[in-house]
């Protein structure tokens, strides 16, 4: 009798260890943030930045919040990112990297004057990050319509690694390689071709010289020659090609200034995407 | 007193497959949710729950399921990679070879939906050539031939859907356009000879008109300065005006029929997207 009690009791504790063990409250917080954390580390941004809402620890705990900004900042939603970043107490550990992160955010949502009057208000020369967020401030004015600084004074906050190739940014910006088009339509209306040159298009201008000047000559050629129906028709194909060429030594200076821009950005963007913005690189996987 | 033992020790061995049952209801319920969100075509929170049940089950019990109804999902939201993705860890966790030729095929849907038919090709052929999937040589054909339709390949369209049934639905929409199709070789060829002739047979008349005017003018214009030896006059009109518009005509012709060609191949994927009831990728 007292066996069969014995293998009862026994049953029943392994049959309810087995049933809390399969038994999962999906939504418990612990749960919630075990998922919400495990989303953030497969880089399912949105996911994880819903997850972490859901907690109500979400309020008091400065981690949370703070990976529930990154997550926000990751998507692209700066201003949700900014309001959780803003959130966190100057006691937390992470104060200071969230006023780095805001800043950041500040910067990719183009809000360039806000994020240079955020760096003056939060920074300064005591304070850490103070150095980065210096850095970013500057960078700033490379990629805004705002009148750049003094060189000497833009590059102090560069090291000797970076100084070399934010100079060229600073002289790029400064003085871009443009083309003037209303020259380079000039340049064409006087020699066919020239304004093509000017661009650097050299072959598109060789030939927009040589079709429009051998138009020209048979139309003249066959004036001479009182052939005067092919003349007119020479003297129109001469003018199309006359128009075309002023037309297309415009448009090629508006493109080389489009491409000049483009290149210009896109080395800027490369440059700080590899700078990680100049934020730290957080580690909350391993 | 042992009557009453027995049904005590009776009932608790009863109690326990209950306990176990209740035990595979939390995850079978996590399960059920995503698949509702599923049907009710919210995809975004069915792709969440699913991926809550597979970060907690970690006996994997749903890693087959799951990973498909993700991979479904993401199909649905038009994320095609990801679901790919979904799909492969969906296949390497299958259990029998109906599961394999699901997954598979599920592969093959989703490279016809984003038009690239090499990977489709390359996985229909393996299951063609598969001894457990000899009995689905049909279905396995039938997506090869919509994987020809997305290649804009009407022919082998049309030869696949009739080794099915000589009377297939789409072996009759293949054939239609097969002969509806205009031929692009045959439209630059015949603008060789005669100028805008190309045009003309693609249903261009005005075009072709156009083309065969400009032809001959600049063409007569050529050959009148040539026979008053005005030579160089004779060279700059043949090169800059007859030989430029002698290009253009045979370019024209070329793009006419290509152009027709996929408004022929484009009605018929409209029918196929809005009208046709059988099943698609």
């Amino acid at each position: 009798m007292k066996i069969q009690v014995f293998l009862c009791v026994l049953l029943s504790f392994v049959s309810t260890a087995f049933t809390q063990e399969k038994q999962i409250d999906f939504n418990s917080e612990k749960n919630i943030k075990k998922f919400a954390d495990y989303l953030f580390c497969d880089k399912d941004y949105l996911r994880a930045a819903e997850e972490y809402q859901r907690l109500n620890a979400y309020k008091e705990n400065d981690t949370i919040i703070f990976k529930s900004g990154l997550s926000y900042l990751f998507i692209g939603d700066y201003s949700t990112s900014i309001d959780n970043f803003a959130k966190i107490s100057n006691s937390s550990l992470f104060y200071k990297n969230s006023k780095l992160e805001q800043m950041k955010a500040h910067y990719l949502k183009k809000d360039y004057s806000v994020m240079r009057s955020f760096y003056k208000n939060n920074f300064t020369n005591e304070y850490d990050y103070s150095d980065q967020a210096e850095k970013l401030f500057y960078f700033s004015y490379l990629v805004s319509e705002d009148q750049l600084p003094q060189k000497e004074k833009f590059l102090i906050p560069f090291n000797s690694n970076e100084n070399e190739i934010i100079s060229s940014f600073y002289d790029w910006k400064n003085d871009p390689p443009y083309k003037s088009s209303a020259l380079a339509g000039i340049l064409s209306a006087i020699i066919p071709g020239s304004g093509k040159i000017y661009t650097g298009d050299i072959s598109d201008g060789i030939f927009s010289f040589l079709v429009t000047g051998v138009f020209t000559f048979l139309a003249y050629d066959n004036f001479h020659a009182d052939h005067d129906t092919r003349a007119w028709i020479f003297t129109g194909l001469a003018a199309f090609f006359y128009g075309g060429n002023v037309y297309g030594s415009v448009a090629a200076a508006q493109i080389h200034n489009a491409k000049i821009t483009f290149e210009f950005n896109d080395g800027l963007n490369v440059f700080l995407q590899n700078k990680n913005y100049f934020v730290p690189v957080y580690d909350f996987c391993n | 007193m042992i009557f009453v033992t027995k049904i005590r020790v009776i009932s608790f061995i009863l109690f326990i497959p209950v306990l176990l049952l209740q035990a595979q209801d939390s995850f079978e319920e996590q399960f059920q949710l995503a698949k509702n969100l599923y049907v009710k075509e919210n995809y975004y929170d069915a792709i969440t729950e699913l991926k809550r049940l597979l970060f907690f089950d970690n006996g994997g019990k749903y890693l087959f399921e799951a990973n498909d109804l993700i991979g479904q999902c993401y199909k649905q939201g038009g994320k095609f990679t990801d679901a790919i993705r979904y799909f492969i860890l969906a296949e390497i966790n299958t259990k029998n070879p109906d599961q394999v030729y699901k997954e598979k095929v599920g592969i093959v849907r989703i490279n016809i939906l984003r038009k690239t038919t090499e990977s489709a090709f390359r996985i229909l052929n393996s299951l063609e050539t598969d001894s457990r999937f000899k009995d689905k040589i049909d279905i396995t054909n039938y997506w090869r031939g919509w994987a020809y339709i997305f290649s804009d390949d009407w022919v082998n369209a049309e030869a696949t859907f009739a080794k099915i049934d000589s009377a297939h639905q789409l072996q009759k929409l293949a054939e239609k356009v097969n002969n509806e199709l205009y031929s692009v070789g045959f439209a630059k060829a015949i603008s060789y000879i005669i100028p805008g002739a190309g045009q003309i047979y693609t249903g261009e008349y005005l075009s072709g008109i156009m083309s065969l005017g400009w032809n001959v003018l600049w063409g007569y214009l050529t050959v009148q300065a040539f026979a008053a030896d005005r030579i160089f006059d004779g060279i700059m009109i043949a090169n800059f005006l007859f030989l430029r518009f002698y290009r253009g005509n045979l370019q024209n012709a070329e793009n006419f029929a290509i152009e027709k060609n996929l408004k022929i191949s484009n009605n018929a994927l409209h029918y196929l997207q809005y009208e046709y009831k059988g099943l698609k990728p």
